[in-house]
């Protein structure tokens, strides 16, 4: 009877110790949570590379009684490189790695487009603070409009962590519905006859000014904005390392291996902030909200900026390559493209695109470090 | 000034205003660069007026057999522009003949491409 006795008290204490006795339903919605943006990751091929990481933090997010944020381990080392901003200029290291700035530096005035484009971040932001947040939390809010998931990151971290969870996913979801939101907005900004414009060829960039560009960009950045010194800082190397011709193994791991493991800690370590306690609020369902209102504003910008460039140029610029002024590198410069092509089957608009989108990259951490400059506690 | 920065007007007006003069700035030293840069190809002088040359030849059209539709000739010609050949360096267009061995070997040739 005493062996059986201690048998109850051992199975008691081993179910009062799991997971399943602290399991509240929240924590069921955030793993159902989890498995649609799974299934949208896998199923659909929506941001693979981010989602899937995102979606299986989701879930372990959600098993109670891990302490993986408590005690030190490997998920609370991956927090600590989110929370003290450590992934978010890694990751930029490798897109600099990746990004060719040609098309920028041929056509400087495509910058202005990059810098409409923010304009969306600054309406989400004014909408986020009528609705009663914080200019804190709403610059972190409104910089998902900035589509660019590593520095909607590094903004949440440092003016809002207790939103990462939702700002992150919100941007990363736009950013992977880019092809979905942006195409009905061009066609209403835009007429027919603009979206047919055929623009002409962009001249050599020489090596010269590649080598320059991420150097001077840096400096000028960096001394005008020090709060986003680390992001274009390392942007500008990455890009430094692709164009010097010198550091091949460099730019290899900085785009390659480098980016990946990040991306994995980057986004595993996103979907570990959406726990049930933090993630089910009605402020989530707004930051949702308010993420596509930026997101819609800033393509709109930019394309009327665009319209308004097409007829300061004689009708040489097409308004369509606007849109691509919302960074999600290089997702919305091919949208410029279908959309251009659509309406004429001869326009090549992708490396026209290409300047407002990296553009955009910069416009977006340059936006970032006003409001940081501007409204860091 | 705490409260009046605190306005998301106020907010949104001055941030677009220095995200459009930081990238403002950005462009003008891209400018700047191109404008110092050693490197850049030098603008070519203004060619002396020449006597116009004669106009090319047009090239031969190549010789089709009867009984190759046009459709058949526009197929075979954008296969060959995808390798960089020309149309005009086509001199014929003719049915192979349909040794099964052969055509079994130039099959395995092209997969190796």
């Amino acid at each position: 009877m005493s062996i059986f006795d201690a048998f109850l008290v051992s199975i008691q204490s081993v179910w009062l110790d799991s997971g399943f006795a602290a399991f509240t339903t929240g924590n069921l919605i955030m793993i159902l949570v989890g498995f649609v943006l799974l299934y949208m990751a896998i199923g659909k091929e929506y941001e693979p590379l981010l989602l899937t990481p995102i979606a299986f933090g989701c879930i372990m997010a959600n098993f109670p009684c891990t302490g993986f944020l408590e005690v030190m381990g490997v998920m609370k080392v991956i927090n600590l490189g989110i929370q003290y901003e450590i992934f978010p200029p890694l990751i930029f290291l490798g897109v600099g790695a990746m990004t060719d700035f040609g098309p920028l530096i041929a056509n400087p005035n495509t910058l202005f487009l990059g810098a409409a484009a923010q304009f969306g971040v600054f309406i989400s932001l004014a909408g986020a603070m009528a609705l009663g947040f914080t200019a804190q939390e709403a610059s972190a809010i409104g910089i998902i409009g900035g589509a660019d998931g590593p520095t909607a990151i590094y903004m949440a971290s440092k003016m809002a962590p207790h939103l990462l969870g939702a700002i992150a996913v919100a941007a990363y979801s736009y950013m992977s519905l880019v092809p979905l939101i942006q195409p009905p907005i061009m066609q209403l900004c835009t007429t027919k006859k603009e979206r047919e414009i055929k623009m002409s060829q962009l001249r050599t960039v020489t090596k010269f000014e590649r080598l320059v560009f991420p150097v001077a960009a840096a400096i000028i950045i960096s001394l005008l904005l020090p709060p986003v010194a680390a992001l274009i800082g390392m942007l500008m190397l990455g890009n430094l390392f692709r164009e010097s011709g010198v550091t091949d193994r460099l730019s290899d791991t900085a785009q390659n291996s480098l980016c990946n493991m990040v991306t994995i800690f980057l986004a595993t370590g996103t979907g570990m902030t959406m726990n049930a306690h933090d993630f089910l609020t009605v402020d989530t369902l707004l930051i949702i909200g308010l993420g596509l209102l930026a997101f819609a504003g800033g393509t709109a910008a930019g394309l009327l900026l665009g319209k308004v460039m097409c007829r300061l140029s004689g009708w040489k610029i097409n308004p369509l390559i606007g849109s691509a002024g919302v960074s999600a590198v290089p997702m919305a410069a091919r949208v410029s493209q279908v959309v251009g092509q659509k309406a004429n089957p001869s326009n090549f608009l992708l490396m026209h695109a290409m300047g407002p989108n990296v553009a955009g990259v910069i416009g977006t951490a340059v936006a970032a470090g006003t409001m940081l400059a501007m409204l860091a506690k | 000034m705490e409260t009046q920065s605190l306005n998301p007007v106020v907010i949104m007006l001055i941030n677009m205003t220095i995200v459009f003069a930081v990238l403002f700035v950005l462009s003008l030293f891209i400018r700047l660069i191109h404008f110092v840069d050693p490197t850049k190809p030098k603008k070519a002088a203004p060619a002396p007026a020449a006597t116009p040359a004669p106009a090319p030849a047009a090239p031969a059209a190549p010789v089709v057999e009867a009984g190759i539709s046009g459709e058949t000739v526009a197929v075979i010609a954008a296969a060959l522009a995808s390798y960089g050949v020309g149309f005009s360096q086509v001199k014929a267009i003719r049915p192979a003949n349909s040794a099964s061995w052969a055509n079994a070997g130039r099959m395995n040739n092209l997969n190796k491409m």
